[in-house]
């Protein structure tokens, strides 16, 4: 008993001096990013710390924002919502940042979002594609800068909806992400083109190792294209899967971040042909000044090619430093007020942060995926851009789902 | 939504055979860790680790000789890569715990699962890898109408030669012999002058080896990534159980009832495929408490 | 120890004790108030662990279910029904033993390692229905923002509510491994055939065992959720389970407070290191083997053995 008191008693002092000879002084701009570090997703949000940090470093070169430098610190969640909260608690009260920001997990953004809106403290969902965040759990104090699931879905409803398929067959991650995606796609594609059919689903568990069975389960039932439905570490072996087997000369298919750089990089060569997919951004397209000059200096200071999380990390970053200058002082009200509606200069043109439900209005990009010469893997070919006004949900629309909460 | 009027009699089998190429790579780590629990009693967690440092492995070594020839090393390689760090930790750590509490062992190997998930992330970084397959291995034949991949039929033959190997291994050589009388009874073969602690290395070694080859065989299917750890080794511990722990053909049973309750159930009933595996175990575990079969402690 | 529950000198330091933990938050900031918050929920979950492995020696390796349905029954209770907190914060730990006597019933019956792959087996099916129910439960995205009472929605109320139910509870837990039912629960541990021989119901024995340990389990998720508000299926995930059990090993699973102790170690641990790199894990892992090799009774374990061999010293010179 007494043993137990004296090493409590040891760690409360310990804890004690820490907390004391953490209280600081004057201080910059600090903003604390909680993600996931570790594991499959980390190939997606170390982007976004890089592409933040580029902006920020060259803000901070020719002298901050406002005279005041901005400053950084992140966490590893390890894609786990317990550690990534404590962590985003402890940035709050102990790093006493200024600014939230991050997480590809969307549960763990859900829990971050409701935490920003009680501490009155703005944060920025960069890459966790769960459409509550600006939709149905949208508050004052949060942002969302990625593409979300009723958008993608319906990016791809749009897409689809021009090409001559009738018979689909639908299957995805069993989690929020998969279902959401699906059910956006084919509730708009079913609106679009009334005459469309389901012929059935399945359904994989997250990190799903072969894809095989499940392929030729769907091949058996012959649909005339299939809307898959997966997203990160699965697009990968899933197109291995279907290159092996040849399911893409079968059947078309669509797959929401096939044509992304994370997903074709690592397959070289070896990637199916022909597969249709979107995202919000490629290195080699839009070929526009800005674009290409935002890659040169990614390139120069991180030695690769940026993908989509860089853009997110970006216009992030670009939010906070145009936020403050705009707002003339550091007022987190002022800064709210100063971000809603804000037009930016990104690296994919004028991208508009929307006031009503703060989802920036990035466009979409639905291509297919071609050989091309000059790139040892494969990219995205026939880029169509899919304007932001046309897939995301209207204001009237976001302000019925908050009203039906 | 209707999922039974597709179901024809091809995809079945399809199915089936599909099931039985996936259930190899299952066969052949979830055999190493009933060898390794069987004999020394240990759970250990980090076989997972194992298999995803095998994988790694095989794209490092296939990457660096490249070509066909570097996947046909690759496969060899990286299991006997696994294999030494296996002698290291074993000889350096493990001889020394033997004695130890079953929980006890369960939490050192699971220290290690934590200082190995990390250690990949330090040496090959957080992109994803992908090994290719040499064209002869690559693309599909066409059986009933369906594709079947050609490297799954490879792997369709190389389970039976690692079943038979083991088997071998196990039944007609001295170390198999030894090995299974000291996990009957470890004084008594000590006290007939054999140095058990080097048997048991040996034992370790081959273990943590199938599951390198495992992680190497799978390699090619797959997005090499961290994290493959936990998703084999939950289903290796639950395979082991429902075969008995210990027995290798319990370890073949169990990766067959994985394999093909997965596969199957995915053709019948997709949207439920997440729950047949542990569905499967808990039935076999009301009916048979102690596994299909014998188990050897 | 014989008289009474304790003797008065223990009395007087649990008081003190009791005292320090009153006045702490004065001292302490937001965050540090927040930190022991969490270490005293995770602390009382890794205890109703130990409760049944330490104490009953039964192989409970997804533990993590009770404390997650707990945490999903008080937050569905506070979403889904109109209903005084009250309700909510009794619903967690009932529903959570009614859970433990499904799947110990089931469990039971088997022992060791098959006790505990058949519970996680079992657990993992729980999870699923969870992970999947996405209209009930919220699927993977969990719950966020539930409700909590007005006078607990403040860090500092929230800590005092968490180390006064904490307390209580283990309060109780010390009256019951004590109690007689808590000694045979022991006697079932180190010798079942003898206890079968002697007349107890082992199987029963650890049943009821398991329950007590799924009740508190129920109580330290709804007092997550009163902390941090929000519940997901990673409450439920077999990790969960493997961390909580490294808590009871790394405090000492044979001492009442051992438990308590590797929850601080780890909580604290992570936060900490957490700050410095990104690679916490990896130490983690160098230290929990170093622990293994050199102190295999657990931290605390191995400090209670240290004393009562000083003081078992001391009293045979006298």
């Amino acid at each position: 008993m007494r043993r137990w008191m004296m090493l409590a008693g040891l760690f409360l002092s310990l804890v004690l001096v820490w907390s004391v000879g953490s209280a600081l002084a004057e201080k910059p701009i600090k903003v604390g990013i909680v993600d996931c570090y570790s594991g499959p997703p980390s190939t997606y949000t170390n982007d976004v710390r890089d592409a933040f940090q580029l902006a920020v470093d060259k803000v901070n070169a020719e002298g901050g924002v406002l005279d005041r430098k901005i400053e950084f610190v992140t966490r590893d969640s390890k894609f786990k919502v317990d550690i990534g909260l404590a962590a985003a608690k402890e940035l709050l009260m102990r790093e006493e940042v200024d600014i939230l920001m991050g997480t590809i997990n969307s549960a763990l953004a859900l829990a971050i979002s409701d935490l920003a809106e009680k501490e009155k403290i703005p944060f920025f969902a960069t890459f966790s594609k769960s459409d509550k965040i600006s939709g149905q759990a949208g508050h004052r104090y949060v942002f969302q800068i990625t593409e979300n699931t009723t958008v993608a879905g319906k990016a791809a409803a749009a897409g689809l909806a021009k090409r001559p398929y009738v018979k689909y067959w639908i299957a995805g991650d069993d989690y929020e992400y998969g279902h959401a995606i699906a059910e956006n796609a084919w509730k708009h594609l079913k609106e679009l083109k009334p005459e469309v059919e389901l012929l059935g689903q399945s359904w994989w568990k997250l990190g799903e190792p072969d894809f095989t069975p499940y392929i030729t389960s769907i091949l058996s039932a012959k649909p005339d294209a299939v809307i898959i439905a997966t997203g990160g570490a699965g697009c990968v072996p899933f197109l291995k899967a279907a290159h092996a087997t040849g399911f893409n000369k079968q059947v078309p298919f669509f797959m929401h971040t096939a044509t992304e750089l994370s997903t074709l990089k690592p397959l070289g060569l070896e990637a199916p042909e022909g597969v249709i997919g979107t995202s919000n951004y490629f290195y080699y397209y839009p070929e526009t000044p800005e674009n290409q000059s935002f890659v040169e200096e990614f390139k120069k200071a991180f030695g690769r090619e940026p993908k989509v999380g860089a853009l997110y990390g970006y216009i992030t970053a670009q939010l906070i430093i145009e936020g403050y200058k705009k707002a003339g002082a550091f007022d987190t009200e002022k800064f709210i007020d100063a971000v809603e509606g804000m037009d930016l200069a990104t690296p994919v043109g004028k991208v508009t942060l929307r006031a009503c439900d703060h989802q920036a209005m990035l466009p979409m990009y639905m291509g297919v995926t071609k050989k091309v010469e000059g790139y040892d893997f494969l990219i995205a070919s026939d880029i169509v851009t899919i304007p932001a006004e046309e897939i995301i949900p209207s204001c009237e629309e976001i302000a019925k789902t908050r009203e039906a909460k | 939504m209707e999922f039974a009027a597709h179901v024809s009699w091809e995809a079945l089998l399809q199915q089936v055979l599909v099931g039985l190429s996936r259930t190899t790579i299952l066969f052949i780590v979830a055999s190493g860790l009933s060898l390794v629990l069987g004999v020394l009693r240990i759970p250990n967690v980090f076989h997972g680790s194992l298999y995803m440092i095998g994988a790694f492995l095989a794209y490092s070594v296939a990457v660096f000789i490249g070509g066909p020839a570097g996947f046909a090393v690759a496969l060899l390689a990286a299991p006997l890569g696994v294999a030494l760090i296996s002698l290291i930790v074993e000889r350096g750590l493990f001889c020394r715990l033997y004695e130890r509490e079953h929980l006890m062992l369960l939490l050192f190997t699971f220290a290690f699962m934590l200082v190995f998930s990390d250690l990949v992330k330090l040496v090959w970084g957080s992109d994803y890898r992908s090994l290719s397959l040499p064209p002869m291995l690559q693309g599909s034949f066409t059986i009933l109408n369906l594709p079947f991949p050609r490297y799954n039929l490879f792997l369709l033959l190389v389970g039976p030669v690692v079943a038979f190997g083991l088997w071998f291994l196990t039944n007609k050589t001295k170390i198999g012999k030894i090995a299974r009388a000291a996990s009957v009874d470890r004084e008594m073969v000590g006290a007939v002058g054999i140095n058990v602690s080097w048997v048991f290395a040996a034992v370790f070694i081959i273990g943590c080896f199938l599951a390198g080859l495992g992680g190497a065989l799978v390699a090619p299917t797959q997005n090499i990534t961290q994290g493959m750890d936990h998703a084999i080794i939950i289903q290796a511990f639950l395979i082991v159980i429902i075969g008995g722990l210990g027995n290798i053909w319990g370890a073949l049973l169990g990766a067959l009832i994985f394999g093909l309750t997965d596969a199957i159930g995915i053709l019948i009933l997709p949207q439920f495929a997440i729950v047949f595996p542990y569905a499967a175990v808990v039935i076999v575990l009301i009916f048979r408490p102690t596994g299909l079969l014998k188990a050897t402690w | 120890m014989s008289k009474g529950v304790f003797s008065p000198k223990t009395w007087l330091l649990l008081a003190a004790a009791v005292a320090c933990m009153a006045v702490a938050p004065q001292f302490l900031s937001r965050f540090y108030t927040y930190l022991i918050s969490l270490v005293l929920v995770t602390g009382l979950l890794a205890m109703s662990l130990n409760l049944v492995l330490g104490y009953g020696g039964l192989y409970q390796f997804h533990h993590a279910v009770f404390y997650g349905v707990g945490a999903y029954t008080f937050a569905l209770m506070r979403v889904k029904t109109g209903l005084p907190s009250i309700w909510a914060y009794l619903a967690a730990p009932v529903a959570a033993l009614l859970l433990s006597l499904l799947i110990g019933w089931i469990c039971v019956r088997l022992s060791k390692l098959y006790f505990g792959m058949l519970q996680i087996s079992l657990g993992s099916l729980v999870w699923a229905i969870v992970y999947r129910w996405y209209s009930f439960t919220g699927g993977d995205d969990g719950i966020h923002g539930v409700p909590i009472p007005e006078a607990l929605s403040s860090i500092d109320n929230a800590y005092y509510f968490t180390s006064a139910v904490t307390l209580v509870c283990l309060f109780v837990m010390y009256l019951i491994v004590n109690s007689p039912f808590g000694r045979v629960f022991q006697a079932t541990r180190d010798n079942p055939e003898r206890s079968e021989a002697i007349g107890v119901n082992v199987k029963r024995q650890q049943l009821v065992g398991l329950m007590v340990a799924g009740f508190f389990a129920g109580v330290a998720g709804s007092l997550f959720v009163t902390i941090e508000g929000s519940v997901f299926p990673d409450m439920m995930f077999w990790t969960l389970s493997l961390e909580i059990l490294i808590m009871c090993l790394l405090g000492g699973w044979f001492s009442f407070f051992g438990p308590m102790l590797g929850a601080a170690i780890v909580v604290v641990l992570r936060t900490v290191m957490g700050i410095h790199t990104e690679y916490w894990t990896l130490i983690l892992g160098v230290m929990l083997m170093l622990l293994i090799f050199f102190l295999p009774e657990g931290v605390l374990g191995y400090f209670t053995a240290r004393w009562g061999s000083r003081r078992r010293a001391a009293m045979e010179d006298l």
